[in-house]
């Protein structure tokens, strides 16, 4: 505080110099509030990211207690990575979108098993494979009629085999991984499996949670150092003064 | 290729691994490298290590679920990793329950709490 006396006609006044204040109000009041935002956001997200993981945690578990199950029904060596097929394709993929605030989003994309459409697919071939030429065959034909016939039984006969071996190979690769156990494997295996596709959708949610938890962490670090800043450089203008 | 999808890897012990295969998201053909390792108590810390910046190095993997027993063994490359893609998931174990004291995600969420940033 700066203090200045002066004297006029016997009476002595002083006036008392207050300091500035440390920076405007409206400015502190601004870039608190928007401090206070994040920070709520950012408590709000880990809630919900705790919340998600108590789920995923508990799923997992329940996943584990089925497969057990199963292996108790099926025998030890019955559920092990042993079953597991030489050729795998998945089946279940994520896809990462980057939102207009910068931020991941993860979301599963799950295919279909083509063991219906490979069904289809067999139907087809194997009606391909069958005589190509409609009507009844003579049995007794001039010669010419006869190596013809032989040429395009040949082909037909070519061709067939080119079909099926593309089909089957499909077929292996988009198998439901169930059947990597058996044809008849005990409910508790499936359940196991519908344990573990919701653990899959789950986990998308926690990674595109934890993105989030992340930014705003470098979103409130980057607010209090610019807050700080800003206080500071207001500090030095009114020594300065 | 456009518009398909990453895939889902996994690094974990024999059940964790069954699961979520089960789950379908495993991947194996000749062309490629498998987007999983069933870690047994013979696997080195060194495979294991190599085998996560495998997946961090690929492209086509989008998030990457490893058991917390496994990542305490390589804390210092999962603390390395810093990019958003792919995204590191810890997963508790049979024998090792999930602890969020040592997920490096939270970790690196309470760090930036101290006593001069509530002023």
């Amino acid at each position: 505080m700066d203090f200045a006396i002066h004297n006029s006609q016997s009476r002595t006044i002083v006036y008392a110099k207050m300091p500035p204040p440390l920076f405007t109000t409206r400015e502190s009041e601004g870039s608190s509030t928007l401090l206070d935002e994040k920070l709520l956001r950012f408590m709000e997200q880990l809630e919900l990211l705790e919340e998600k993981r108590a789920s995923l945690n508990s799923l997992i578990e329940q996943g584990w207690f089925s497969m057990s199950k199963a292996r108790y029904s099926m025998g030890n060596k019955h559920v092990s990575p042993l079953q597991y097929a030489s050729e795998m394709e998945p089946l279940v993929l994520v896809h990462a979108k980057t939102l207009d605030s910068g931020e991941l989003d993860f979301s599963t994309e799950r295919f279909e098993q083509k063991c219906c459409k490979e069904v289809g697919a067999d139907n087809r071939s194997i009606e391909e494979i069958g005589p190509q030429e409609k009507g009844v065959r003579r049995r007794i034909k001039p010669k010419e009629d006869i190596t013809k016939k032989a040429v395009n039984e040949e082909t037909s006969s070519e061709n067939a085999p080119e079909v099926t071996p593309v089909t089957k190979s499909d077929q292996n690769l988009q198998q439901d991984p169930l059947k990597w156990f058996g044809i008849l494997v005990p409910q508790s295996l499936k359940h196991a499996q519908l344990s573990f596709k919701q653990v899959l959708e789950l986990s998308a949610e926690i990674a595109t949670l934890q993105t989030a938890v992340l930014s705003t962490r470098q979103e409130l670090k980057h607010s209090k150092k610019h807050k700080h800043e800003e206080a500071s450089a207001t500090q030095l203008d009114s020594v300065a003064d | 290729m456009a518009g398909r999808g990453k895939l889902i890897a996994v690094i974990g012990d024999e059940d964790t691994c069954t699961g979520f295969l089960l789950g379908g998201i495993g991947e194996l053909n000749k062309n490629r490298k498998p987007n999983f390792l069933v870690v047994e108590k013979d696997t080195s810390i060194t495979e294991i290590e190599e085998t996560f910046k495998s997946f961090l190095a690929r492209n086509d993997i989008g998030i990457i679920l490893i058991n917390q027993f496994i990542a305490e063994m390589i804390r210092h490359a999962i603390d390395g990793h810093m990019q958003s893609i792919p995204a590191v998931l810890e997963i508790p174990s049979k024998e090792h329950p999930y602890d969020a004291s040592k997920d490096s995600i939270l970790r690196r969420a309470k760090g930036m709490f101290c006593a001069e940033d509530f002023r």
